[in-house]
């Protein structure tokens, strides 16, 4: 992801302020950019780049650039410490190349991106073309920038008053850490222990930004929230941590990514996202996630190893996770949710969609441990050339869970001779009060369905995504509106070459 | 370096067997190194995520019965109601000639391992070069260590057997706990049938550890018909892996029924290797107590048209735990493959643990397949509706819960059998005691 200003620490106003003035030094920060460092970290009072390279210096560094209070230092290092006994997970069904952490830079200053639309790849544009994006987002979304975002910069602004008005704090992470510590302190971590896994503990260490919601009790969210309107956020990194807590009765939907193709460099994307919900407090998360697959070779693409679960501390609480997943050349993440709170919800609904040498391992755990919680598990994957999708499931029913009831439905679909399409689900019971099911089906479009739409003029790649979307439904349904009419898209244009 | 469990076992590296042919030799030397390498599965190892061998591996078992040709055991338990033919029986792992009924049967050779081993064991390279290269696999390396025996069965082409061939393996009461390994050899010809009913029985008091390897081959348009009952002494372990290799057309009938032994594992694998080959598999747990039962089906489709269906229920009660593994996999090229596995538990306790997961694995396109698994309770409504005719409650529940197992049994044709089943398994059914007790009560 490309992006003209250096933006993890700073506020989206303070982003548009300092673009002003360093405009006219853009070419000063060019050229510290290109520096080559030897060794060790160079600050600079432009820019800051870090070498390639961990050690507990470079996490000290990121966190002492951040202006982070002492013990979310310790808790860092606490982090990179325990990061270092461990072993990266193999037990997914993902063929990765060994990835060299010392090789990556853990805070780098953004690349230069293009000078106008004419310097984008054509192919990008092409893509946005069928996407429907609007005009002065493409070129944000590719990375162009600088003049175009003075839109979503107002857009963004307009959104934080009406949002402060409400009394819900939406901010970046670094923004959380300085005016909110003891908030973040005490929520920081809960869900998502910083030992949790390998990429967590990662991201526990050298996280650079993300985001930070806080919507306080009996408070309706006014309105969706958004990654993709809040400037400061888009550039956050390879090593993104959400934090999101809804209170007594609070209640918001969140949407995070972006159903326009991302270009990014980073080969690696560990991110953390936590959320918690107490009594009778309802989160959405939804996400659509396109990033860059890998060309049609395999090479390239981006490793997209997140961690996500949701804590339903509350009685009454629910979480509900969506996901549209067709980008980034490996996927190995599962939304989960903790059912702790008595009567609490969880739920996911999933769409994975892998083409080419895309791979993707993804899934969901609930962990039921209040009485009468109740999950409900959706995922449809679909695997076109040479794509490998598996579903991974766990649902635990704990001793304490009586009543707890739990339905999942797995559906797979296969378009081609060389995909693969797999079913791993765990379902681990300790309470004879509850009840689970699991069902599962794997099947290719019939030709049946295909002769059908084909007999009625119906081109065969529009029969396709017709029966496609048809598939996708259950899914799609739970997504706020327009990115519905997006993620049916997104879709139409990643299965393009699919058939035939 | 193996300690525990393993140590007394391979103590005096590979068993005798038979005469020791080169290339047997060197498959058995190689297993043993393996086992010495790898050990027995840690927790970690996904095949045995549920089944924790901790307490099996600290415990010491004698490496045989030196009386096992002459340990009495009560003659009435080899028994099985129905099943009258050709009767193999093996105690404590050592074959019983004085026990076993072994009629001329054309088409049919039916011998000890032991016995072919001596005479022609190069006939058994096919089956017996199988090497077991993942670590997961450690008790089938022990049987390629171990084994001295076994049976073999072969049935000649063409050849269709009528009279159901009852194999028995019985555990007897010894002076040490014993570990006792058999190795069985069953080749089924080109377009030849069999019924085969293997038959695991046991003195209560025992808590010896068996393991038993099998080999079906079924070569083209063959047709098996096994059963599996598991009646094991409540004491003892079982540990057993069924590997079965289908060629076109052939076709597998397996009912199981899993009611026996402390501390249980079975490993089946089914390789759909032909064209249109089919396997069928209805199985049924009840486990009470403080059983532990773990069933892992990996099938394999790699030919066209190859077809699977499996059904299996689970019932645990009390302190229970039964772990269902279902892997179904289609591999490339399999076109046409239909593939069904539907697993469904009943949870009696607060105290039993049900961990069910189906898997599938699909590479090819042109493929039907779907799973489902579920855990529950008995349904309410049919509850009620025996009760609104008069049942009480208990009885209803038992009723219930045995219509719930008889899935794995009620296709059988033979009547006695069948019955003689019905009456096992109620008398396992936790609910069947209270039912009883209740009816008497009320009488």
């Amino acid at each position: 992801m490309n992006s003209p200003v250096m933006t993890s620490d700073h506020t989206l106003i303070e982003v548009d302020a300092r673009e002003g003035a360093a405009s006219a030094g853009n070419q000063r920060i060019v050229e510290a950019m290109n520096r080559r460092y030897d060794a060790g970290f160079v600050t600079d009072i432009e820019t800051d780049s870090l070498a390639p390279g961990l050690d507990e210096g470079v996490v000290r560094w990121i966190s002492r650039r951040k202006g982070e209070p002492e013990w979310m230092t310790e808790w860092r290092l606490a982090a990179y410490r325990h990061w270092l006994t461990m072993i990266p997970p193999e037990w997914a069904k993902l063929r990765i190349a060994p990835i060299d952490f010392q090789a990556i830079s853990y805070f780098a200053a953004p690349k230069e991106g293009p000078k106008s639309l004419a310097e984008v790849d054509p192919k990008l544009l092409e893509t946005y073309e069928k996407l429907g994006v609007p005009l002065h987002e493409r070129a944000r979304l590719a990375g162009v920038a600088v003049d175009a975002v003075f839109d979503s910069v107002s857009v963004g602004t307009t959104f934080r008053k009406e949002l402060a008005a409400a009394g819900v704090i939406f901010c970046s992470m670094s923004e959380a850490l300085r005016e909110h510590p003891d908030l973040v302190r005490s929520y920081l971590g809960s869900v998502v222990p910083s030992s949790d896994n390998y990429f967590a503990a990662l991201n526990s260490a050298v996280f650079s930004d993300g985001s930070f919601v806080f919507i306080p009790k009996g408070v309706r969210c006014p309105m969706e929230l958004s990654t993709y309107f809040r400037i400061n956020a888009i550039n956050t990194g390879q090593f993104e941590r959400t934090l999101i807590i809804a209170e007594e009765g609070a209640s918001v939907s969140y949407l995070e990514g972006c159903t326009a193709p991302m270009r990014d460099e980073n080969q690696l994307h560990a991110a953390v996202v936590e959320l918690v919900a107490l009594d009778d407090a309802s989160i959405k998360y939804s996400t659509v996630q396109n990033w860059y697959p890998g060309d049609e070779n395999g090479v390239g693409g981006i490793y997209n190893f997140v961690t996500k679960r949701g804590d339903c501390r509350g009685a009454r609480s629910k979480i509900s996770w969506t996901q549209v997943e067709t980008g980034s050349a490996i996927t190995w993440k599962y939304p989960s949710c903790v059912l702790r709170g008595d009567d609490s919800v969880g739920e996911f609904y999933s769409v994975a969609l892998t083409h080419h040498h895309q791979q993707a391992d993804t899934g969901t755990k609930m962990i039921h441990l209040g009485r009468n919680t109740k999950s409900k598990i959706i995922a449809k994957g679909i695997s076109a050339g040479r794509g490998q999708n598996s579903y991974r499931g766990l649902v635990k029913i704990e001793k304490g869970a009586a009543g707890a009831r739990n339905y999942t439905q797995c559906d797979s679909l296969l378009i081609g001779k060389q995909c693969g399409a797999h079913t791993f689900p765990y379902i681990e019971v300790k309470n004879p009060g509850a009840i689970v099911e699991h069902e599962a089906t794997t099947s290719k479009i019939s030709d049946d369905q295909m002769f059908y739409c084909r007999s009625r003029g119906i081109a065969e790649e529009d029969a396709v995504s017709l029966i496609v979307d048809g598939f996708c439904k259950q899914v799609f349904r739970e997504l706020p509106m327009e990115f519905a009419v997006e993620a049916k898209k997104l879709l139409e244009v990643s299965l393009e070459g699919a058939v035939g | 370096m193996v300690a525990g469990f393993l140590e007394p076992l391979l103590a005096d590296g590979v068993a005798r067997q038979g005469s020791q042919s080169g290339w047997l030799a060197q498959v058995r030397t190689r297993a043993l190194e393996q086992l010495i390498r790898d050990g027995l599965p840690g927790p970690r190892n996904e095949a045995w995520k549920y089944t924790s061998l901790r307490a099996i591996g600290q415990r010491r078992y004698a490496r045989s019965d030196p009386a096992a040709a002459t340990r009495p055991i009560d003659a009435n338990l080899l028994d099985l109601p129905g099943v009258e033919g050709p009767r193999l029986v093996f105690v404590n792992g050592g074959f019983r000639a004085d026990l076993s009924i072994i009629a001329d049967v054309p088409g049919m050779e039916l011998r000890s391992l032991s016995d072919v081993l001596e005479a022609e064991p190069d006939s058994l390279r096919e089956f017996l070069s199988r090497s077991f290269d993942n670590a997961e696999d450690a008790f089938a390396r022990l049987n390629t260590v171990l084994a001295s025996d076994g049976v073999v069965i072969r049935v000649a082409a063409g050849a269709r057997i009528v009279p159901p061939v009852h194999l028995v393996i019985a555990g007897a009461v010894a002076e040490k706990e014993l570990a006792w390994q058999l190795r069985c050899i069953f080749d089924i010809g080109e377009g030849a049938a069999l019924r085969l009913v293997e038959h695991h029985v046991g003195e209560n008091g025992h808590g010896h550890f068996g393991n038993v390897l099998s080999q079906l081959a079924l070569r083209a348009n063959a047709r098996l018909d096994l059963l599996q009952v598991q009646n094991g002494a409540e004491t003892a372990s079982l540990t057993r892996r069924t590997e079965a290799l289908l060629d076109a057309g052939a076709h597998l009938e397996m009912r199981s029924i899993e009611v026996g032994a402390q501390w249980m594992r079975h490993d089946l694998a089914v390789r759909l290797n032909g064209d249109r080959s089919r396997f069928v598999s209805r199985g049924v747990f009840a486990l009470r107590g403080r059983q532990h039962a773990d069933t892992r089906l990996d099938i394999r489709h790699s030919a066209r048209d190859t077809a699977c269906d499996i059904v299996w229920r689970g019932v645990a009660d009390q302190r229970a735990r039964g772990v269902f593994h279902g892997a179904i996999t289609v591999e490339s090229g399999a076109d046409g493959s239909d593939a069904q596995l539907s697993n469904k538990n009943l949870l009696l306790s607060d105290q039993a643990e049900i961990d069910t997961q189906p898997v599938l694995e699909i590479h090819a396109d042109e493929v039907k397949a779907a799973h489902g698994a579920t855990v529950g309770q008995l349904d309410e409504g049919a509850l009620f509706y025996l009760r609104s005719r008069g049942i009480g409650p208990a009885q209803a529940r038992s009723l219930l819960t045995l219509a719930f197992c008889r899935v794995a049994f009620d296709s059988i044709e033979n009547g006695v059998l069948r019955e003689y089943l019905d009456a096992l398994m109620l008398e396992r059914l936790p609910q069947a005691a209270d039912g009883d007790s209740q009816t008497k009560s009320s009488q």
